[in-house]
């Protein structure tokens, strides 16, 4: 497919700052003799344009969020080391295995905005998304919010032994319910999943689709203020899949800020108003959903019929567009308390 | 990593070629994952009371559901297991020689500590056990290994009944070469309620404090289950406490008396079979060790909040 948008380098162009820094450069260099004042090279340093963000405004804010995965395995990473550690890990079978998912990630989200996030498997989406609901503590860097973001995901815990009646119960506990409340949205959780007539049966005889419809209402049956929704989601019958859509609305009109975590373009461009995408845990861009994703149709395409060097460069213009963002809190201002667990 | 990072040799983006810089004050912001305050974390925990109570009762009421004799196991084990150890020890290698009321002896004695050490290692496995619910939710994970303690205390109750009721009726079963004393229903039975609660406490402790060292390293698991069996051997289940000091061996009786076990089973047996009350310093030691073990261990737990939803 073409693209509309040519590739032009931007950091001769468009960039206001290039051209004055070029002007004086040319100035400088006029001026014999002074020329050693001046940076060593002219044409590629420039200071950063420092923008003020209204506090008001932002839900979110990563500031370099990096993700390093150490997780334990007899295979993996067994060639590091000296001599006597790697025969050590030969011998006893325990080893690391080092996973670099995300690397110096920095973005703001302000409010109203939904935010979709692409990217190939094993970007490192999936990692993002357990760093904003602050699951995992990131390697390095932090990630800030006003309230703690609430995920809504078909991994949300349900006890198989215990019927369905009492993992309503149970779920809306652990999300910091009170029993009143509970018992308010309890008819609300069974009408969206439709299993009025399976209440009873404990868990482990309900089918995946049944559980996972299961687990959907009860995740969305708080309105959290930010919110992120995983692509997995989209399961279920058709039947069901019309409510899931109706209340999934419902949610992000009452959310200040929504995360979108989807394989389906169509989705991303329909719902969102800025598209972050992710590759081998860089962002590579972050903007106009309709751009976006125009650039990772075409990547991808590249990358499933083996041509690798179009999509390298696909890949590359795509990061020459990238504008990236540096946090700077006011001095003394670095949030440091913590959110409440429970959901208002 | 998927595939080779072809693009990744173009050059990775370093941190500090950021050409915008967004200032902002970050006051009204809080940091995603942060551990509250110690005193924030209690009333965190409290208002999650209701799902405490809610998850260990409905976990009680499905605890046996794959067995096809169901809750009669939690009373049928420790029956088993104290037959078992009675033929072993009473019978065959004859350690009940000189206890009084040995039968009774024995069945306070297996039923305690089963009850004992399945609420530690419950509560150590509290956190790695349950990923799933850690994952999915945000309460403070204080609650998980707290409602495992909960759990084990509602489905000992039946447990605790049928204790009673076997030292009652066959406690005093007289056996060659140790006295018969009769044992009555009296007042001092009483004395369980305040000796349970405080190893209540000891176990919560232990359980909070194992949690965290489970989650972090598996390898925990393994020494929990030998620490198990070294407990039993030193908290006079099934033999007399005096034995060590008539062996000469005097220091073995001191760790005894320190073990908290020793001092909750000690403080039973001597309401129970001897209708008196124990040496005062089992209560000061479990006391202590109450208390002790509640603080540091809830210390211990609160100060790793953030890593229970690592991955391992």
């Amino acid at each position: 497919m073409s693209t509309s948008t040519p590739y032009v380098p931007r950091r001769h162009t468009d960039s206001e700052a290039d051209l004055i820094a070029q002007d004086l450069a040319i100035e400088l260099d006029d001026a014999a003799g002074r020329a050693e004042a001046w940076d060593e090279h002219p044409f590629t340093q420039q200071t950063p344009v420092i923008q003020t963000v209204d506090p008001e405004n932002v839900c979110m804010v990563v500031d370099d969020a990096s993700m390093t995965y150490r997780v334990r395995s007899s295979t993996g990473n067994n060639d590091s080391g000296g001599r006597i550690s790697r025969g050590l890990k030969r011998i006893t079978g325990a080893g690391w295995a080092e996973v670099h998912a995300l690397s110096n990630l920095s973005f703001i989200v302000n409010r109203g905005e939904s935010v979709g996030v692409i990217g190939t498997n094993g970007s490192g989406k999936s990692t993002l998304m357990k760093l904003l609901t602050g699951k995992v503590r990131p390697t390095s860097g932090e990630v800030y919010a006003t309230s703690t973001p609430v995920m809504l995901g078909v991994n949300a815990a349900l006890v198989k032994e215990i019927s369905g009646r009492e993992n309503i119960r149970l779920g809306c506990l652990a999300m910091g319910l009170s029993p009143e409340q509970t018992a308010a949205k309890y008819e609300q959780i069974v009408e969206i999943s439709g299993l009025s007539d399976a209440l009873e049966m404990p868990l482990k005889t309900y089918s995946s689709g049944m559980s996972s419809r299961l687990q959907f209402a009860i995740a969305t049956s708080v309105d959290p203020d930010i919110l992120l929704i995983d692509e997995a989601l989209n399961t279920g019958d058709a039947q069901f899949r019309a409510r899931t859509k109706e209340r999934l609305d419902e949610v992000r009109a009452n959310a200040g800020a929504v995360f979108l975590v989807s394989h389906s373009l169509g989705t991303i461009k329909q719902m969102c108003t800025r598209v972050i995408w992710i590759e081998q845990g860089e962002m590579l861009a972050d903007g106009d959903p309709q751009w976006v994703c125009e650039q990772y149709e075409e990547y991808t395409s590249h990358k499933s019929n083996g041509r690798t060097r179009a999509a390298k460069v696909v890949y590359e213009r795509t990061r020459l567009r990238l504008d990236p963002i540096k946090v700077d809190f006011t001095s003394g201002s670095r949030p440091k308390k913590a959110g409440s667990s429970r959901i208002r | 990593m998927a595939a080779p990072a072809l693009e990744r040799a173009g050059g990775p983006t370093e941190p500090g070629d950021a050409r915008r810089v967004a200032q902002l004050d970050g006051s009204n912001l809080i940091r995603v994952g942060a551990r509250p305050g110690l005193f924030r974390y209690i009333r965190e925990i409290w208002s999650f009371r209701h799902f405490l109570y809610y998850d260990s009762h409905s976990r009680v009421s499905s605890a046996n559901s794959y067995d096809s004799l169901g809750r009669i196991w939690m009373i049928l084990n420790p029956v088993l297991f104290g037959t078992a150890y009675f033929f072993v020890f009473g019978l065959l290698l004859n350690t009940g020689r000189g206890i009084d009321n040995f039968i009774g002896y024995l069945i306070i004695g297996v039923f305690t500590f089963r009850f004992f050490t399945a609420a530690v290692s419950g509560g150590a496995n509290a956190i790695a056990g349950n990923q799933k619910v850690v994952q999915a939710f945000n309460f403070p994970r204080a609650c998980l290994v707290i409602s495992t303690t909960v759990r084990e205390l509602f489905s000992s109750i039946p447990m605790f009944f049928v204790m009673a009721l076997l030292v009652l009726s066959i406690g005093d079963m007289r056996l060659g070469g140790a006295e018969s004393i009769p044992i009555t229903l009296t007042w001092h039975w009483l004395l369980f309620f305040p000796c349970i609660a405080l190893a209540l406490m000891v176990m919560l402790g232990w359980s909070l404090a194992l949690a965290r060292a489970v989650n972090a390293h598996n390898d925990v698991k393994h020494l929990i289950s030998f620490s198990t069996r070294i407990l039993f051997y030193t908290s006079a289940v099934f033999f007399s406490a005096d034995r060590y000091s008539d062996l000469g061996v005097d220091w073995l009786d001191t760790v005894m008396g320190l073990n908290p076990l020793f001092c909750v089973l000690d403080i039973l047996r001597h309401a129970w079979l001897y209708d008196g009350f124990a040496d005062p310093a089992r209560w000061i030691v479990l006391g202590s060790w109450a208390a002790g073990s509640m603080l540091i261990g809830f210390l211990i737990f609160w100060h790793g909040e953030e890593s229970y939803g690592k991955e391992r």
